[in-house]
């Protein structure tokens, strides 16, 4: 008895083993694409931190708190368009601080001081309130808990800084963790990257 | 001296049935009548709460007052409309550049004042509308300070005015000619003295012996301080809901204070009672609880 295969059986063993992995592939970039299009967002109408109307509460952090990743994929984002430059910012500073000599508060409100505040324009050196200022959120630093957001929503702020899902930090989990506790039920999935 | 809340406008609801949407400005004329104007509509009412007549406008009014002839000037968007007393319109001035968001208007001496968010600043006019001088535009920020996209101000019996500069965190006085003269005020989140958050005094009024009413947003609030900006009375934030923002101001002949609950669609009256020992405001009554220490320092 021959136990050889023979070559016949070489190329079909063969074939069928392309067949499977191009199968198997096939069915990985069909999963693969399927998440990439859909993104987890947050609605800000039921966000507790940005939904107008909860005024006078604790933020909430679970934002910041059950995100699988190290540092949460969701970020606070300051809206240009929107901020009023102000030079007492509720977002900024922790405005039930005492007033320092300078005039203004002496204590800032983001635990890892994650936003920066500059003077622009035409900078008046002796008197800050004389001057417009800029906030920009350092995104390494910002871990989305919404104590800014919360700070800076109407009516105390102009509500320019809101929480946002970061489409190039988010892994897309099939289940967010996130969403898993948010007790406003306020991320969504989305076909956001388009399909 | 203290403020008791004597009614609210309109009494028994939680929400207005006159507004739907919102309630901008009031005022009150020398006889003691209220000016309240909202949604696209003005509303009159008699000093004892009763309704005298009411109106329809084409656009939303942002502000209302009453000059000397009892003429019913509106501000809104981009124009002025001006009623007789009855509701019939008379001129309608319009000017693209120069009535940008009108939200006060005065009158001193044949002189139509004009708050205008879009300019940061108050206009002088002529009784025809013929545009004289800005005032508050001569610092270097080049106008008033206002996140809170509002200009008030009231003008004294001697043509000074008195105005909010609410990111400064300041009540100014200038002259007709825009001078700025002194201003009081400062910054403080502890003491209820001081004007508290991003931008505080939203609105302003004067009473008739001279005394500053203020109106403060996050917390809602409304303050009376003297004329040298010594705080006489404050009412607590408890009285308005938390989510009120500019509201309106104003006081009659015999002291009587209004203020707009933006939120509820009405109007607080408040009554001045003296008190036995007049003495200084108890500062900590009102205090604001520091968040527990670990912030960050600047």
């Amino acid at each position: 008895m021959n136990e050889d295969p023979s070559r016949r059986d070489v190329l079909k063993t063969a074939a069928r083993g392309a067949g499977l992995l191009a199968i198997g592939g096939v069915a990985v970039t069909l999963v693969r694409r399927a998440g990439a299009d859909q993104d987890w967002e947050i609605d800000p109408s039921k966000c507790l931190n940005i939904r107008l109307g909860a005024v006078g509460m604790a933020a909430c952090e679970e934002c910041a708190t059950n995100c699988v990743l190290p540092l949460s994929a969701v970020r606070a984002v300051n809206d240009y368009a929107k901020c009023g430059r102000c030079c007492i910012c509720p977002g900024y500073f922790d405005v039930k601080s005492d007033t320092g000599k300078d005039g203004l508060p002496t204590r800032k409100l983001c635990p890892r001081d994650a936003i920066k505040r500059e003077a622009i324009g035409e900078i008046d050196p002796y008197d800050p309130l004389n001057n417009f200022y800029e906030y920009v959120i350092d995104e390494s630093k910002c871990n989305g808990c919404g104590l800014c957001v919360m700070a800076c929503k109407e009516p105390a702020g102009l509500g320019s800084i809101r929480l946002e899902v970061r489409y190039d930090l988010c892994v897309a989990c099939n289940r967010c963790s996130i969403a898993k506790v948010c007790p406003e039920d306020a991320l969504l999935r989305t076909n956001s990257r388009g399909a | 001296m203290r403020y008791e809340l004597a009614k609210t406008i309109p009494s028994g609801s939680i929400a207005s049935t006159w507004f739907r949407e919102a309630v901008r400005g009031i005022s009150v004329d020398d006889a003691g009548a209220l000016y309240v104007v909202g949604d696209k509509r003005v509303i009159i009412l008699e000093p004892s709460g009763e309704m005298r007549t009411s109106w329809s406008t084409e656009v939303e009014g942002l502000c209302v007052a009453t000059d000397a002839k009892g003429q019913v000037y509106v501000g809104a968007r981009g124009r002025i409309d001006v009623f007789d007393k009855k509701g019939g319109l008379v001129k309608s001035w319009r000017d693209a550049e120069r009535l940008g968001i009108v939200t006060q208007i005065a009158f001193y001496d044949g002189w139509v004042l004009v708050g205008d968010v879009t300019g940061r600043c108050i206009r002088r006019f002529d009784e025809s509308g013929t545009w004289k001088n800005d005032i508050g535009t001569g610092g270097r920020l080049r106008g008033f300070f206002i996140p809170n996209g509002h200009v008030d101000f009231a003008v004294q019996a001697d043509g000074i005015i008195r105005a909010c500069n609410p990111a400064k965190h300041r009540v100014e006085r200038y002259t007709l000619d825009g001078e700025l003269l002194d201003h009081f005020g400062k910054w403080g989140g502890r003491h209820v003295e001081d004007f508290p958050g991003c931008c505080n005094p939203t609105n302003l009024a004067l009473g008739p012996t001279g005394h500053v009413v203020v109106t403060e947003k996050a917390p809602p609030r409304m303050k009376v301080y003297d004329d040298a900006g010594r705080l006489l009375a404050h009412v607590g934030s408890d009285l308005f809901d938390p989510n009120c923002k500019n509201m309106d101001v104003a006081v009659g002949r015999e002291g009587r204070i209004y203020v707009v609950d933006t939120a509820r669609l009405r109007v607080l009256q408040f009554e001045p009672r003296e008190v036995e020992s007049p003495g200084s405001v108890d500062s900590t009554k009102d205090l604001i609880e520091p968040t527990p220490a670990g912030g960050v320092t600047p």
